[in-house]
Formats: structure tokens, sequence, C-alpha cells
């Protein structure tokens, strides 16, 4: 049978980001694979160096909309990091409550996808009721549902008012309940079974090789969590359990998300019931010292990081960010391509790649890549002003 | 034929039960399943076009009729517009045969149960030169798969009916109503005939988890990918229609079709109440299937059926076989 090629985006119902996959296919089952990811480019790193580090923030926010708390939180320590002055641990605690809240409405909305993708739109309209739960906590705790820019450089912007870490914690039980109830189905339903099971194969070794995160390679068996690693905020002091599971595939990530969701859900409870006394924030100064600063955090989709060098001024020198979609696109590949164990079906391939929970809009950079010459660049400032010169003309 | 009863046979074809009621009936039942649906997902479903809704499929209809009519470049021009016709002519053909207001259907002869089945597979292989008319990518796979299926379901799909004929000792509906005025097949014998009718009813009509051939998250709309307005509202009456006709049929076969304690004198009035009420308890069923699964692939679906739905139509032709 002669093989064809199948277009799967930039623009597809079950992708509603911009990316290509270029499918060869033969019959129904996937012979090659081949992806663009360069359809939205930003400008948010340009246009984060033209901005002072206090007004960068609601910017880098919008990077991402769904681990916006993560973002932030990602950025203000990076800056604090320039900064030589202690942040105040009820600080942290609070970051730490509103990054795991943002992480169980991040899952919640990831297992709906998921869902959807195998077409079980039942549960992806249960589990989208059930985070309106979360969203309405996050907007009682930071003032807004998506954008929350809960984390400031210097503290958080908003204190937890003891009724309200009430509320929050009657919300938890909720979510808690929820989750067990979720967990209970994807583990019996037969239909989910048959349609994650062994799908989308991603061996520990592949695992490491295409440096991927998150979810992803804790499903492959890996214990990879920066909170773990390398805590940041106050992981060191809250105590949790780096979920892993062995099964290597999307059924693995389901579940590894799904229990993470009840790890969450302890952490918040363990973080209201020690939520230490003292200030929320400090005041920093506009100029932060000289030097380079990198922090790694575990955003829900993976380990993100944001590098900044500053030179002493209000503004960063230049500021860079690489989300966990990137990194874990080695591994959609091998995924796509598990060839031998399993031939991928077209039918596969929205969940396979729904089970990277990918971000492309977050993830875009520009490079150019010529397979048959194998080689790769960039284009320079000056030789894209030449083109538009030439088009011009 | 006088003039008269010339035109009650009018009347019957076009008004009652003919094509105006299998037209409202039609989008009643989609109505109907989209609300049940959207109860079990915990959402409001249709809610605005008339009372709960129940205007919103003639709505859709009517706006999907005034929309702009695509007809791409290097489609097959003549297979483009014959499917939908075929398609919706084949479909409305169908429901004539089914015993709404009497024993029997406006059509009804002996040998009119194979008609039916025929019409079934007829339905699917318009599907799949639909598809294939439009050359797409996505169309083309589409249409493979809806082949696929039937390949799976068709024959469990006959020998559940040809067990219920066995039954009845009759291949007309007409005989099969009457036989079941004792007994309805689902109480007796013919219980696993009907879970596995109701499989493949569910994959005739792609919904889930045997919507393959349109599954939108995989190949987008599948074979009705480039069609538009027009073209593509005739094709979505005509699925309501064949819904109408396999819940319908369903009902005949399995649950007595119009049978019922009746009030003499006002037979038609009660048979139709009674066919309206078992074919949407039929619905029903197939709309709670189309909540509580996710879809299956290709080959876990031919699977399924070679596997346990051809067993079980077997198993059930024995039985009936060893009983009669």
């Amino acid at each position: 049978m002669s093989t064809f090629d199948i277009p799967i985006g930039p623009q597809h119902p079950a992708l509603p980001e911009p990316l290509l996959l270029k499918l060869e296919v033969e019959g129904e089952s996937v012979v090659g694979v081949d992806f663009d990811v360069s359809y939205m480019h930003r400008g948010i790193e340009k246009l984060l160096e033209t901005k002072t580090y206090f007004q960068g923030l609601p910017l880098v926010e919008r990077i991402c909309g769904i681990c916006n708390a993560a973002h932030g939180l990602c950025y203000t320590l990076n800056v604090e990091k320039l900064y030589d002055k202690e942040i105040p641990s009820r600080a942290q605690y609070l970051r730490v409550v509103v990054e795991e809240l943002s992480r169980i409405h991040s899952h919640l909305l990831w297992l709906g996808v998921a869902a959807f993708e195998i077409g079980f739109n039942t549960m992806f309209m249960y589990t989208w009721r059930d985070r309106e739960h979360v969203m309405d906590m996050l907007e009682a705790i930071t003032g807004n549902r998506v954008t929350t820019e809960y984390s400031q450089i210097g503290g958080v912007r908003r204190d937890i008012s003891p009724e309200l870490a009430e509320k929050l914690l009657k919300t938890m039980d909720v979510v808690e309940e929820r989750t067990k109830y979720y967990i209970k189905v994807a583990l019996t339903e037969p239909t989910i079974a048959k349609r994650t099971q062994g799908v989308g194969y991603l061996s520990p070794e592949d695992a490491k090789a295409t440096c991927s995160v998150g979810p992803v390679i804790r499903a492959s068996g890996i214990k990879f969590d920066v909170r773990a690693d390398d805590p940041y905020a106050a992981h060191d002091e809250i105590p949790f359990n780096v979920i892993t599971y062995d099964s290597c595939d999307v059924f693995g990530r389901i579940i590894v998300r799904a229990q993470e969701l009840l790890e969450c859900v302890n952490m918040i409870r363990y973080a209201l019931k020690n939520l230490p006394s003292g200030p929320f924030r400090i005041k920093l100064p506009m100029k932060p010292n000289a030097g380079e600063a990198l922090t790694r955090v575990e955003a829900p989709r993976g380990e993100l990081l944001h590098y900044t060098l500053c030179e002493g001024t209000p503004k960063p020198y230049r500021y860079k960010v690489r989300t966990p979609t990137l990194a874990n696109l080695g591994a959609l590949r091998a995924m796509l391509t598990s060839k031998g164990r399993y031939v991928v079906n077209i039918g596969d391939v929205p969940i396979i790649y729904g089970s990277i929970d990918p971000c492309i809009c977050c993830t875009a950079r520009v490079q150019f890549i010529d397979v048959k010459k194998g080689k790769a660049w960039t284009w320079t400032l000056d030789e894209i002003r030449n083109m538009s010169k030439k088009v011009k003309a | 034929m006088s003039l008269e009863s010339y035109l009650i046979e009018m009347l019957k074809v076009l008004v009652f039960p003919g094509f105006i009621f299998i037209f409202i009936l039609a989008l009643f039942y989609e109505w109907f399943d989209r609300k049940f649906y959207a109860k079990l997902q915990n959402r409001v479903g249709p809610l605005y076009a008339g009372p709960f809704g129940i205007l919103q499929p003639l709505a859709d209809l009517i706006k999907l009729l005034s929309k702009e009519d695509i007809v791409p470049k290097g489609v097959d021009r003549m297979l483009f517009t014959a499917a939908p016709l075929f398609s919706l002519t084949l479909s409305i053909f169908a429901t004539l045969l089914l015993p709404i207001f009497s024993y029997k259907g406006i059509l009804s002869f002996e040998g009119d149960l194979v008609i039916t089945v025929v019409l079934l597979t007829f339905l699917c292989i318009i599907t799949f030169f639909a598809g294939i008319a439009s050359y797409n990518r996505f169309a083309i796979i589409g249409a493979e798969r809806s082949f696929l299926q039937l390949i799976g379901y068709e024959i469990p799909l006959m020998i559940s009916v040809v067990s219920v004929a066995l039954n009845a000792h009759s291949l007309s509906i007409q005989n099969i109503v009457l036989s079941q005025k004792n007994m309805w097949y689902i109480l007796g014998p013919n219980i696993l005939g009907f879970i596995v009718f109701l499989f493949a009813a569910q994959a005739e009509l792609e919904r889930i988890p045997f919507d393959l051939p349109e599954a939108e998250q995989e190949i987008i709309a599948g074979w009705n990918i480039d069609y538009s307005g027009r073209r593509l509202a005739m094709f979505r009456l005509a699925k309501n229609i064949e819904l109408v006709f396999l819940c319908g049929l369903a009902a005949t076969l399995f649950l007595g079709g119009p049978l019922g304690p009746v009030v003499p004198g006002y037979e038609a009035i009660f048979f139709t109440i009674y066919f309206i009420i078992k074919s949407i308890f039929v619905l029903a069923i197939l709309t709670i299937v189309r909540a509580l699964f996710a879809r299956l692939r290709i080959d876990q679906i031919v699977s399924f059926s070679w596997k346990y739905l051809l067993p079980l139509a077997i198993i059930q032709f024995l039985i009936v076989r060893l009983i009669v």
C-alpha cells in the first residue's frame, strides 16, 4: 500500500493551538511524523527587555494562560535571586497554595481534554464542571480567575484571611472526593483502558534521552520533580510524594496526573494549617544587583526554566524562558513513532499528542532547520531587515 | 381505485404517517437525543428555540439550508450531489416500512424485513461514496472506516434480525408484529438479539463509541468534511430519519411495535402513541450508551464485533432454533 501525508493542524478541532503534525500514513497506521511549532512568535522575550522587572510580571503571566501561576512564580523567584533579601516565609507558603491550586485546575482541565480526545465527552463535561470550584477559589484568593499575578517581587499581592482559608479547605474536600471518583472511572472504564493502555509508549531510556519533563517522564517511572529535586518557595518544608507510574503510556500519564491532584490537595491543606505568621510582602528597590539568575519551577506541565541577565539597571539585559512543552516535543516524536512495540493508529494521534499537555503558543521560538542538508540556523535582525527591504522593493 | 381512497393513500404517504410526520418525528428525536445527552452530562442542552429548546433542530436545519453551498474543486460533482439525495430518499423510504399506526407500514409485503436490512447496508454504502466523492484525505479515511465498521457489525445485525424472523415464521414485518401479541420478543428468547441489535444500530448511526467515520478529534468530520449548506442539511436530516428508523425497527422487532392495550375504534391513535413511546425508550438506551463510553479505535471495533457481537448473535440464533 502506498503512503500518503495527512496534515494535522495548524488548525484542527482537536488541537486548539497552532502545531502542524505531518503524518505519513499507510492505511490507518502512522509510519512517519514531522512537526512544526513555529506558527506563533510573540516576541515576549524581546518585549521584556524594554520593561523594568516590576513591569514585566504581567507580561510574563501572559506567556501561558493555564500555567500562569508557575510563570509568575518562576519570574519572581528568579528576580528575587538578584536581590540579597530574605522573602518572608508566609509569602512562600501562600505562593505554594496558589501554585498548587493552579496545578489542580490545570490537571483537571487536562483530564477533560484527554477524555475529549478519545471521544469521552461526558467526563470532559464533568471535570470542567469541578474545575469551576478551583477557579472560584483562585478568584477569591487573588481577585482573578486566570491571570492571577499573585506572586509579586518581594512576596505575594494579598494575604489570606482565616475565613478564606476555611473555605479553601472545604473546597479541597470537594476536589478530593471528585478526584477519587475520576481515578475510579479511569481505572475501571473499559473503553478508557482500551484507548490508552499501551498507546504512546515512551520507554524510560527514551524519556531520559529526549530530556522530557513533568508528568510525561514521571509516567515512565522516573522520579523527576523540581519541587523535590531543587525545592523552591516552601516546598522544602511541605511534605509530599513524587508520583510515578511505570506503564510508560498514556494511561500512566492519566493516573500520574490524577494522583498528583490528591497530592496537591494535601499540600494545600498542610500549607494552610501550618501557615507562618508575619508579613506577606517586603519592599524591594527598583534596581536589582548586577548578575545572572536561573530558576526552575515545576509547572503543571513539567519543568519550567527562566533565566535573566541583569546589568544593574531596572530592566533586564536578557530574559529567556524555556517552557515544558518544548522539552517534551522530543518525547512526542518518540511516542508517535514507537515502532516495533505498537504501530500508532491515526486515531491515537490526538490522545498521544494531548498526553504531553501541549501548550504550543508558549513554546514557539524561531529556528530554521534544513533537514536535507542537516543544518540549523537562526536569522539575525539585519537579515530579516534586508528581507523586508526586498519585499518592499 | 376510487378517487377518495386514492386521496387517502396520498395523504398517508405525504402527511401521516408519511413524509411530514416522519420529518417532525426526526427533529423531535434529535432534540430528545441532544437534551437527554446534555442532562446526562450535567449541561442544559438546547434551550432557547421554543419551549425547552424543542425547535432547535429545526432552527439548525433552516440555518444550514440557508448557508452557502460550496462544491470544492476536484470533487466528483455527480456523486457529490447524488449522495445526499440518495441518503435522504433511502432513509425516508425505509421509514415507510415501519408499522406506525397499524400492524403494517404504508408499504407492506411478504419479505419487507429483507428490504429493511438491505436499506441499512445501502445507507452505509452511500456514506462511503459520499466520502470518496469529495477526494479529501480525511474524507477518504472516514469512508474507509465506515466500510470497515460495516464489515464488523453487519453480520451480527442480520443474524439478530433473522432470529426474530425465525421466531415469527415470517419475513414480513406485519406477521412479526402480529406474532408478538402474546409476548414481546425482548421478554422472551430474543433478549440477546436485542442487545446485539442495539450495538449494531449504534454503529450504523455512527454514534459514540462507534463514531469513527466522523471522529471529530481524529479526522475532523470524516466523510462529510467537504459538505456544507443544503447538502450537509440533507445528510443531517437523513441521519435523524435513520435514527427514527432504527429505533422504530428495534421497537417493532423486539418490543411489539405498535401493540398495546387500546380503546376500540381509536387504534390508529393508540398505536402511534405506543410506537413513539417504545422507540423513544430504545433511543434513550442509545443515548445512555453514547454518554457512557469513549470512542473505540477501528481495529478494536472490528475485533469487538467479531469477538463478542457475532458469537452473541449466533448463540441467539441457536436458542431460537432450539425453541422453535
